[in-house]
């Protein structure tokens, strides 16, 4: 991949990744589902078998899908977008971030 | 010991691997030391920055398939305990600690690209504290929760 198209690329992967992956905890989007207890994987959303039921690495995954098609129809783009787009990565990451502060606050106060 | 434990293990010396590399390389654009630098703390943020990030990539993402690895275990074993001591916090602190690894991994393509052009010096610096800042914080919330299960536990 050429850099101006590995630029476009990893700048919209940042930018959606983070937005992608809050959805997906927020609605449980899992592309599957580990059963630590009895080491099973399932396909999308299942309940716990036999113990707690992890969706972290489907999370993973179905942002990453996301993120990995929005940033390959960027490499598409002109160059111009990318330079505009391009301060706002950590800007987006840290809003992420701060969110999730917002959503698990339960945790530490009551 | 344990599988889960020996990979425990190497998951955080490799966590300590990077959170050494990325703190020098964070020291390094926050505050730029003058050449030669003389005293220690110069010295620690005097290297050449972008020399490290390669290796920041790569350690990010070992130390993070490594947690993901010993992650079910904790699951398990660890949360459970946790949650039975009513240790709110450090549960939450826990939950915190995956979400930014998660947003950090997203990162990790525009750091390396950041790194490697000669422009976006103030997305470079603000991503790579922001880097800094998610290994440790889940280095320390990794290290405390470690220790209220116990080694080995």
């Amino acid at each position: 991949m050429a850099p101006a198209r590995f630029a476009a690329f990893a700048i919209t992967f940042a930018l959606v990744y983070p937005i992608a992956y809050f959805i997906c905890v927020e609605n449980n989007f899992a592309l599957f589902t580990y059963h630590p207890a009895i080491n099973e994987w399932n396909v999308g959303v299942q309940k716990g078998r036999d113990g707690p039921a992890m969706y972290w690495y489907g999370w993973l995954a179905t942002s990453g899908i996301v993120a990995l098609a929005a940033a390959l129809l960027a490499t598409l783009l002109p160059d111009a977008w990318t330079r505009r787009a391009s301060s706002a990565t950590w800007i987006v990451a840290l809003g992420v971030m701060l969110a999730f502060c917002y959503l698990l606050r339960g945790f530490f106060v009551r | 010991m344990n599988s889960t434990t020996a990979l425990l293990i190497l998951h955080g010396l490799c966590a300590v691997a990077l959170l050494g590399a990325i703190t020098h390389q964070a020291a390094s654009v926050l505050l730029p030391a003058r050449r030669p630098a003389g005293s220690f703390a110069g010295r620690f943020r005097a290297v050449p920055a972008a020399s490290y990030a390669n290796a920041i990539v790569l350690l990010y993402i070992v130390t993070g398939i490594l947690g993901a690895i010993v992650y079910a275990e904790y699951r398990i074993s660890v949360r459970t305990v946790i949650e039975q001591l009513e240790q709110r916090a450090a549960n939450g602190s826990f939950e915190l600690k995956e979400h930014f690894a998660a947003i950090g991994l997203g990162l990790l393509p525009v750091y390396w690209h950041y790194w490697r052009a000669i422009e976006h010096s103030r997305a470079r610096t603000a991503v790579t504290v922001l880097l800094a800042f998610i290994v440790w914080w889940s280095f320390l919330v990794g290290h405390v929760v470690n220790n209220i299960r116990g080694f080995g536990g």
